[in-house]
């Protein structure tokens, strides 16, 4: 599903975010993405968004070669990825349910078939009470999870979650991972980035390690469990 | 603040089976209806936006006004002179003045000759005697004019052609300059032709502003949505980064354009309506001292559909080429 083969991204400015990254996740699995912070987790997850273009290497998502995209193909492999974003992201003139039903929206889903849809998505993450919010009267955690809850509206193939359970107590992180794993195991393919180490050792997932840029390690699950 | 039980209770919903196909084309499910719907939203939140700087967007709204005003009256005072031209026009009058020396007699054979022309509607002879009564009539000079030993005033004959056209009158004028009795032919509505050509300046003059306000909208309502799309920037990049097209994004813009050009066209009806109430007063005291009956028409019901249309069309074009071109320059 997601595949890097020798990617390296230099910035404009010279600082090199990732050095000869390869690895790949397919469908139905979950890996973490840990390392210290400026080890190039949210390069990692820009390149997948086609936000950044690697500067060497090949990148396929979806079945799609990212080192040579279109800009109008950018949008539509965009639609197929959920993701959530360390600072939210929403949108602060719309309420708790347009901001879920943002995706829905651009992929033109009819309004009715779209609110069944949001209110599957709110109730999965808690929030069904919350529609009618507007972002701002919420606290960091519930603010989070409305972004998780508009990542996986449009049951997207892939799941990208840079740092989900930052602002959550353990309880409602270990709830969200809960929703993280249904999605796996119907296939979604998801990439985790995370600080949160018990987190990680808790759910014994696949966790890659990358330390300035590099792959330091790839850890696959003990068998044990 | 947890997640509920039911939620964790109502499993996995997505199946990768019965997963819809990917949603890749924007307008897959839109019916008519929701169609409607959509747009009845996107113009309620251009609408409250607007509403919600009411100052900055009276003063586009009046800025676009009076661009799309000044064309506007100058067409509406080209059609106010044409159609007074159109009054004039079937009385087109020809005087001959004829010869001294050709008695009443061989002029009113002359007057009778050209009545019966097919090219002539009218004909009347005005002895020198007539000319005479009436000059002294006209001037209050009667006594002194029959202390005179002789008439200096030649006979003539009015005449009204029946084509009326510049050219027919002209060459009728050649013709009669031919005949031996007559002296002198002047056409007594040359200055109607004066008008005409001015009419037909002030309409180039209209034409030429119109290309130049179009323009010039295009820069103010082009202006005023590069704002709107910088003040929006943190909401396009979210649109961009959950895999919104830019066409998506500009969607928010275009009612924004539209509601200014069709508030702009609006107004400029309004304030025609207010610079043509401030002339007719004044007109109406010109045209007592000439004895005239004369009033500045508004636009008509059609003329005013153009000026809104026009003003609708420039606002929503404008705004869709500037929204889309600064959307495409913001990256997530």
């Amino acid at each position: 599903m997601i595949k890097f083969d020798n990617i390296s991204k230099r910035y404009a400015d010279g600082q090199e975010a990732l050095v000869d990254v390869s690895f790949e996740v397919s469908r139905g699995e979950l890996a973490f993405i840990t390392g210290h912070s400026g080890a190039g987790k949210s390069t990692l997850l820009k390149l997948i968004l086609a936000i950044e273009s690697p500067s060497s290497g090949q990148l396929i998502a979806n079945g799609i070669n990212l080192s040579r995209i279109s800009s109008k193909q950018i949008a539509l492999h965009r639609r197929q990825i959920g993701t959530v974003f360390q600072d939210h992201q929403l949108l602060h003139d719309r309420s708790v349910f347009d901001n879920v039903a943002l995706p829905l929206e651009i992929c033109g889903y009819h309004p009715t078939d779209a609110g069944r849809r949001v209110r599957a998505a709110l109730d999965k993450v808690g929030l069904l009470k919350k529609e009618k919010s507007f972002p701002a009267a919420l606290s960091g955690g519930e603010q989070q999870r409305v972004g998780i809850a508009r990542a996986v509206v449009n049951r997207p193939r892939i799941i990208l979650a840079d740092e989900p359970t930052g602002n959550l107590d353990p309880a409602l992180s270990r709830e969200v991972m809960e929703v993280f794993e249904q999605f796996q195991s119907v296939g979604v393919c998801l990439l985790v980035a995370s600080h949160n180490a018990s987190l990680i050792e808790r759910l014994n997932c696949r966790t890659l390690v990358l330390d300035s840029g590099r792959l330091v390690a790839d850890q696959k699950p003990r068998s044990d469990s | 603040m947890s997640v509920s039980k039911r939620s964790q209770a109502a499993a996995p919903k997505p199946q990768v089976k019965s997963r819809p196909k990917p949603n890749t084309r924007v307008g897959r499910n839109e019916s008519f209806s929701d169609l409607l719907q959509i747009h009845r939203r996107l113009a309620k939140n251009s609408g409250r936006r607007l509403v919600q700087t009411p100052v900055s967007s009276f003063i586009t709204v009046f800025v676009i006004a009076v661009s799309l005003l000044l064309p506007a009256l100058l067409f509406s005072l080209n059609s106010n002179l044409t159609s007074v031209l159109a009054g004039f026009e079937d009385s087109a009058q020809v005087t001959l003045y004829l010869h001294a020396g050709i008695s009443d007699a061989d002029a009113k054979e002359v007057s009778n000759d050209l009545l019966s022309l097919e090219t002539m509607n009218y004909a009347s002879y005005i002895s020198p005697a007539q000319a005479l009564d009436e000059f002294g009539t006209a001037t209050g000079l009667e006594n002194l004019l029959q202390e005179m030993a002789s008439n200096p005033l030649p006979g003539a004959i009015v005449v009204t052609p029946a084509n009326v056209s510049p050219t027919a009158v002209d060459d009728l004028v050649r013709q009669l300059q031919d005949l031996p009795e007559v002296d002198l032919v002047q056409i007594d509505s040359r200055w109607l032709q004066r008008l005409a050509a001015i009419s037909e300046l002030v309409g180039a003059i209209g034409r030429v502003l119109s290309l130049i306000v179009i323009l010039g909208l295009f820069f103010i309502v082009g202006n005023t949505i590069k704002l709107a799309v910088e003040n929006r920037k943190a909401e396009i990049r979210v649109i961009k980064l959950v895999g919104g097209s830019d066409m998506f994004a500009a969607r928010a813009f275009l009612y924004t354009g539209l509601f200014y050009g069709l508030g702009g066209g609006i107004l400029a009806i309004a304030l025609q309506g207010i610079v043509l109430v401030t002339f007719n007063s004044s007109l109406e005291a010109l045209m007592q001292l000439y004895e005239g009956d004369f009033q500045l028409r508004g636009f008509s019901l059609a003329n005013g559909l153009v000026v809104v249309l026009a003003g609708a069309t420039i606002g929503w074009t404008a705004a869709l080429l500037t929204s889309l071109r600064h959307i495409r320059g913001i990256s997530p």
